[in-house]
């Protein structure tokens, strides 16, 4: 047992640290400026296990970390061999309230269904947005985790209504000419005959787990502020690129198309 | 006093040269003798004293001699003066408005002032002639001077005088003024220093009027897209003695399109203040600025302007060429969208073997990356080059990229980025002659050009005025606080040395920031400037480099209303794209009583058309017009006049062009042109002293105040141009000589009763 004098200090000195850590965080920038830098958002789930947070591969996992950070680093590596983007392969990972979001111009948001934003959160995201960021949420599936993530946005957008993204949209063709939007299911998940997930592994009710679209958010202007890529997991198949040959052809080819022409869109509108 | 010590005033010393009448050969022996009989008397009665007190008696001896020796010689000022009844002096006044106005003490008006010194004969010559003048010069009579001319052509009158005297020899010109003089007539000096006659200028009225605050400037775009704020800068000049507050109002008719609140101070007597406005529909528009003034503001008319306003539909095509996908080009088009006077056409290389293309025409544009042809080249006024490699064009594109400045007159902006400047092998590409700074690429194992780090951007004064660094603010102390508040940037390209006819608009400043986890890479040494962005001219054109990719972190770092950073892209953008002259130009200038029209025609290419017919279509105020042929004027593709006009208000100039050979209706294009409608003489109505001094100076007068004319007289009589006759004035009698002549007889004798030798 130390004595009270003894946690004294160490309570002061945490402070000090703590205020040292938020000061270099609110001036220095997250990363390389002159790089596209993957940026993962963390944030809070409801629920308990297999909610907000899950078991797989031998360790528990909370549901903002799905597929991080292996699969931007992977799609890191295929944007400087596919495209003239420069990537950083070190992916950054940031919350919505951190001051230098704004370093980081399109952020990333995964397995959504069970998300919960704060009121700070959400209005930094909403300044986000206006200032011109661009959001991207993926693999989340069916009805009821949509209607969660809707529920989340009405706060952050309060008045905007979200519209799928028909296939001449510019997004289907800035890089790659996509005639239809892929269903990328997770490894686990991925048979010859079905491309989509199991409704258990989905909050309920999942509805319907078919049609895998790009649902998004407009500015003003008609410019896109937040897409999500639902009933899909795209980064699923940046991740797992290496766990077999017919995976790799049949998804994560798909994957890449997907994610390169949002990355281009994003850097380009 | 001058002249009771030496008997002639001033400026007969100043033109005379000294002679002596008397016999200096017998005055020389007398002196010898005097001196020899002087040295043995005193050597042998002062030989007892030291040798320093005896060279001081010796030298006070001499020295008294040498003043009587001076005076025998007859001494005597050879000088030319004017020879009398012969020359005349012009007196001329000036009857502008602005001489209404009370002179420097208040008591009475300049004009009435001059009267009176023209009433006790000033210039003090027995041959005189009164002119006049305001708009025009004229003969005067004392009865019937009257502050009534709309404005003064001071330097035209005194040239047209001067060189146009035909009655008789004129000696000087008498000069009463408050030397308000017109803007714009500053022609004639020339013709006035030839003439070789001298002015003295008497000016009349205070320097400054005191308490008052004058609305001296207003500088806003002509020609501004409908839908758009206009940025207007207003110079203010005051005389406060205290510091205040003054509201300065834009209207269109009774709407008040803008106001603001500019502080005055009295160490700083002219401000410089921005005020934007909505431009509104398409369509012609008089804008009034007005200041409004407190109570007891000695000259209210001078606190509004009136400015004419063509809200006209324009485009200034921009081609963004980009060699790598980045945010500093999602962000630059986002600025520009904004902007629909700018047409942007981005083409970005996505992949090796894929680009995008955005803004586009059509189809064709663009599709093999660079414009098909040097016509299409030319149809942009701006040229964006981001990271991108020079090897991605041929050399005939990039001969074509040099002379799309130095002979197309555009202009071209170049970003920083990896594959930038030097880093992209531009260096060795006939462009790189363009750019402001020698590109210089870095050492084999030196840090790359292009680096990331964190500093900020500080405009240099040459920035703070700079439309190309502009992102808004109402004074230079509102702008200066936008800048130093703006988010630090966060890349650098090293630039090499700047080149002779760089201007540096942007610098960066600041301590060193180190991405962390990234190599420590010093891009700004502390306390030490970078240069940012900056400009050049270079042929008919102009090129700029901005050592950074990353301004888009003024936009996400900001709050989302801060619209700096969208300001700054829009600003130069437009007037890098707007500077670039169109094929075919009608400049309208007017003046007083005339429209000067100049047309310059050229073709697709920019080649001057000389075999063009040109004919100008002028309607007045009235809705009469009429036509008239613009001959061709010095200069390829050049053609001009200048048409007289009868009543003030709006004309609008029609010019109708053909090529030779060239049938039918030909190109038509259009401007407006105010011609009078201000009351200039309420501007710059104080004593004009710089412009009464350069006048005197140059033409061998003085300028005089009106207190103080006492010695105008002599100055004109030795100083003056007419007939002049040789005279000898003798100083033999000049009170200083016998002054000094006792007075070193009275130390001689004081220094001997004191060291007891007397």
């Amino acid at each position: 047992m130390r004595s009270p004098v003894t946690r004294s200090v160490v309570a002061a000195l945490a402070v000090v640290v703590a205020g040292a850590l938020a000061t270099a965080e609110e001036f220095l920038p997250a990363h390389d400026l002159t790089e596209f830098v993957p940026t993962r958002i963390e944030y809070d789930s409801v629920g308990g296990a297999g909610e907000a947070f899950y078991g797989y591969d031998g360790r528990v996992w909370e549901r903002w970390e799905t597929d991080f950070p292996q699969a931007e680093q992977n799609f890191a590596k295929r944007l400087n061999q596919l495209t003239n983007v420069v990537a950083s392969r070190q992916p950054a990972r940031r919350k919505l309230t951190a001051p230098n979001l704004g370093d980081s111009p399109l952020i990333y948001m995964s397995d959504v269904g069970y998300m919960a934003l704060s009121g700070p959160e959400m209005r930094a995201l909403r300044q986000y947005l206006y200032n011109g960021g661009f959001l991207w949420v993926d693999d989340f599936w069916g009805d009821a985790e949509w209607a969660s993530f809707e529920r989340a946005m009405a706060g952050v957008l309060p008045g905007r209504r979200w519209r799928v993204l028909p296939i001449e949209h510019a997004i289907f063709h800035t890089v790659f000419d996509i005639d239809e939007m892929p269903q990328i299911p997770a490894r686990d998940f991925a048979h010859r005959a079905d491309t989509a997930e199991p409704p258990w592994v989905h909050r309920f009710p999942a509805g319907s787990l078919d049609v895998a679209s790009i649902r998004a958010y407009a500015d003003d202007d008609g410019r896109l502020m937040a897409i999500a890529t639902h009933n899909t997991d795209i980064a699923d198949g940046w991740e797992r690129e290496s766990y077999g040959e017919w995976y790799f052809e049949r998804f994560s080819t798909q994957s890449y198309r997907v994610g390169i022409n949002v990355i281009v869109y994003a850097l380009t509108h | 006093m001058f002249e009771w010590f030496f008997k002639y005033p001033r400026v007969v010393y100043q033109q005379g040269e000294l002679v002596f009448a008397g016999d200096l050969r017998l005055a020389w022996w007398l002196a010898a003798a005097l001196l020899l009989a002087l040295s043995v008397v005193f050597a042998r009665r002062l030989a007892a004293w030291p040798w320093h007190r005896r060279v001081a008696i010796h030298a006070l001896q001499f020295a008294a001699l040498a003043v009587l020796l001076t005076i025998l010689a007859g001494p005597a000022l050879q000088v030319l003066r004017l020879a009398p009844g012969v020359n005349t002096v012009a007196v001329l006044v000036d009857t502008s408005r602005s001489m209404a106005l009370p002179d420097a003490r208040g008591r009475t008006t300049r004009l009435e002032r001059a009267k009176g010194l023209v009433a006790e004969g000033v210039g003090g010559q027995p041959k005189t002639v009164l002119y006049q003048f305001d708009d025009q010069l004229r003969p005067a009579e004392m009865a019937t001077l009257e502050p009534t001319g709309d404005r003064s052509r001071l330097v035209h009158a005194l040239s047209h005088l001067a060189a146009n005297y035909d009655h008789g020899a004129l000696a000087a010109i008498v000069l009463l003024t408050d030397g308000a003089q017109t803007p714009g007539d500053v022609d004639g000096l020339d013709v006035l220093t030839a003439a070789g006659v001298p002015v003295h200028a008497v000016g009349l009225g205070a320097p400054t009027i005191v308490g008052d605050a004058e609305l001296a400037e207003v500088s806003v775009p002509r020609r501004p897209p409908p839908g758009t704020e206009v940025t207007a800068r207003v110079t203010i000049r005051h005389a406060w003695s205290d510091a205040g507050e003054v509201r300065l109002r834009v209207r269109d008719g009774e709407s008040v399109l803008a106001a603001n609140v500019v502080a005055l101070a009295p160490q700083t007597p002219v401000v410089v203040a921005d005020v934007s406005f909505p431009s509104g529909a398409a369509g012609l528009k008089e804008v009034t600025f007005e200041l409004l003034t407190p109570e007891g503001d000695p000259l209210p008319s001078n606190d509004s302007r009136t400015r004419l306003l063509e809200v006209v539909e324009a485009e200034h095509r921009v081609l963004y060429l980009e060699g790598e996908p980045r945010w500093e080009y999602k962000f630059i088009r986002r600025a520009v969208e904004e902007d629909p006077a700018i047409k942007l056409v981005t083409w970005l290389r996505t992949t090796p073997r894929k680009t995008y293309r955005q803004g586009v025409s059509d189809a064709d544009e663009l599709v093999d990356g660079f414009p098909a042809s040097l016509e299409a080249l030319y149809a942009y006024g701006l040229v964006i080059l981001g990271s991108l490699p020079a090897s991605t064009f041929d050399d005939e594109q990039h001969a074509l990229l040099e002379s799309f400045v130095a002979e197309r007159g555009g202009s071209v902006l170049v970003l920083a980025g990896r594959e930038a400047m030097a880093e992209g092998g531009w260096d060795v590409k006939p462009l790189s002659r363009a750019l402001p700074v020698v590109l210089e690429r870095a050492p084999v194992g030196a840090p790359p050009g292009y680096t990331a780090g964190e500093y900020t951007a500080h405009p240099t004064p040459a920035g703070l005025s700079s439309p190309l660094a502009d992102i808004g603010g109402s004074s230079e102390l509102d702008r200066e606080e936008r800048w130093a508040t703006l988010p630090m940037l966060g890349d650098y390209q090293r630039l090499g040395p700047l080149k002779a006819g760089a201007t540096t608009l942007l610098e960066g400043q600041g301590s060193v920031r180190v991405v962390p986890g990234a190599e420590p890479t010093v891009i700004v040494r502390g306390g030490a400037a970078v240069p940012l962005l900056v400009a050049q001219p270079y042929g008919f054109g102009q090129a700029v480099v901005l050592a950074t990719a990353s301004t888009w972190r003024w936009r996400m770092r900001t709050a989302p209303g801060d619209d700096r950073h969208g300001l700054f892209w829009r600003h130069l953008i437009r007037h890098l794209a707007g500077a670039a002259p169109a094929t075919r130009r009608l400049s309208v200038e007017p003046g007083f009583d005339a429209l000067d029209l100049k047309v310059s025609l050229k073709d697709a290419r920019f080649k001057p058309i000389a075999d063009a017919s040109v004919t100008a279509r002028i309607t007045a105020p009235t809705g009469e017009n009429f036509n008239t042929v613009l001959p061709p004027a010095a200069g390829g593709g050049a053609f001009g006049a200048t048409v007289a006009t009868s009543i003030a208000g709006v004309y609008r100039v029609d010019v109708t062009a053909r090529a030779g050979g060239e049938g039918g209706a030909g190109t038509t294009f259009s401007r407006l042109a105010r011609v009078g409608g201000e009351d200039v003489e309420a501007f710059s109505a104080a004593m004009n002293t710089p412009l009464l001094s350069r006048i005197a100076a140059a033409t061998g007068g003085r300028l005089w105040t009106a207190d103080d004319v006492a010695g105008l007289e002599q100055a004109i009589a030795f100083g003056g141009s007419g007939i002049r006759e040789r005279e000898r004035m003798p100083l033999w009698d000049a009170p200083i000589l016998y002054i000094v002549l006792v007075l070193l007889k009275c130390i001689e004798w004081s220094l001997r009763r004191f060291w007891g030798g007397i």
